[in-house]
């Protein structure tokens, strides 16, 4: 094993295991629940994991939206338990909410707007990365 | 740190080609495949090849490309699947675009 | 060591899965510890054991059985995202369920990438 490899295989103390990269809006497809359902499962196993939000993705952030008036559970309202489990690294694109004309009301607290070059960085302090 | 950027969508359709560069660290690898592989006529592409002015590994899958029909400009290597194993672990992470 | 875990979310009818198991199996070639595959979302309907696709196409699941024989690579079947597609249910000899894939959750995607220096979704 070469000491590149050594290095790179298990995370590093200011490393995080997992980013997941949420791409899409919230309620046309169920990539955002699922995207969810896996940021919990790692947190419950204790498993640091932070959130990307991106493109369309920043969507899911936006205040005031209601998805029961479409009939369906409103899964943007488990967000509110990221505190509990100690999610705390949730990260938006700027340039995204710019492009689409949103401001920065979310509707959970503790989000941090990060400029693009920010934003690779923040996603370079993982080790594995998943896109949804 | 480098990231591994496979591109799987045309970004005439989607923005994932789009998201990925805004990401792009100059010590990263891309690797164009399956539609992919049409970014190669985008836009977005001159302005990559420009923009890092060639510090950027920039791939193709060869079969992926052939199969379309795409002519390969020089900018780009091309590669097969197995080299992208090879690409997975000289990098320290994979982001797929899709 | 060189270990690799592979999330799968494209369905076997989609020719995204070609690339995905092309990948995989160079890796296997290659002498990389493959720990396992993760089937999630769509990715799941893989080992629905009803799927007939047409004889001169692509038969994604026939490679995957084949790769888990030729190489005891563990494929992982998420349960929840298998029980909304109608593949899954409690009981463990599940006829609808391809005997090549592993009933898990999404504990094992946890485990999967906890252990593997490299993950890749496809």
């Amino acid at each position: 094993m070469t000491q590149k490899e050594q290095k790179s295989s298990g995370a590093s103390p200011q490393e995080s295991v997992l980013a997941i990269i949420n791409s899409k809006a919230p309620f046309s497809s169920s990539h955002g629940k699922d995207a969810l359902d896996v940021a919990l499962i790692f947190a419950s196993f204790e498993q640091k994991v932070s959130l990307f939000f991106q493109g369309d993705g920043v969507y899911q952030l936006m205040d005031k939206q209601d998805g029961s008036l479409l009939g369906m559970k409103d899964y943007l309202k488990t967000f509110s338990a990221f505190e509990f489990y100690d999610i705390e690294d949730i990260y938006v694109c700027q340039q995204s909410l710019v492009n689409r004309q949103l401001g920065e009301d979310f509707h959970i607290d503790n989000v941090q707007v990060l400029s693009s070059i920010e934003f690779g960085l923040a996603l370079n302090r993982h080790q594995h990365v998943l896109r949804f | 740190m480098s990231t591994l950027h496979l591109i799987r969508q045309s970004a005439f359709t989607s923005n994932d080609f789009a998201q990925c560069l805004s990401v792009l660290d100059h010590q990263d690898s891309v690797v164009l495949m399956d539609d992919g592989c049409y970014n190669l006529k985008h836009s977005l592409m001159d302005s990559l090849i420009k923009r890092v002015g060639g510090s950027v590994n920039i791939n193709i899958i060869a079969s992926h490309a052939q199969a379309r029909a795409i002519e390969i400009i020089t900018a780009v290597n091309t590669i097969e699947i197995s080299d992208v194993v090879e690409l997975t672990f000289t990098h320290n992470k994979v982001i797929t675009w899709q | 060591m060189k270990t690799l875990a592979v999330v799968i979310t494209t369905p076997p009818y989609s020719h995204l899965t070609i690339t995905a198991l092309t990948y995989v199996e160079a890796a296997l070639v290659a002498g990389i510890n493959v720990i396992g595959v993760f089937f999630y979302q769509d990715g799941v309907m893989h080992a629905n054991e009803d799927i007939s696709i047409a004889s001169d196409e692509y038969q994604a699941i026939e490679h995957w059985q084949r790769l888990q024989k030729q190489y005891q690579l563990p494929l992982h079947i998420c349960i929840t995202a298998a029980e909304k597609r109608g593949i899954a249910c409690d009981a463990i000899d599940n006829d609808k369920i391809n005997k090549a894939f592993t009933v898990s959750g999404l504990g094992e995607l946890v485990e999967l990438t906890t252990k593997a220096s490299r993950l890749v979704q496809f």
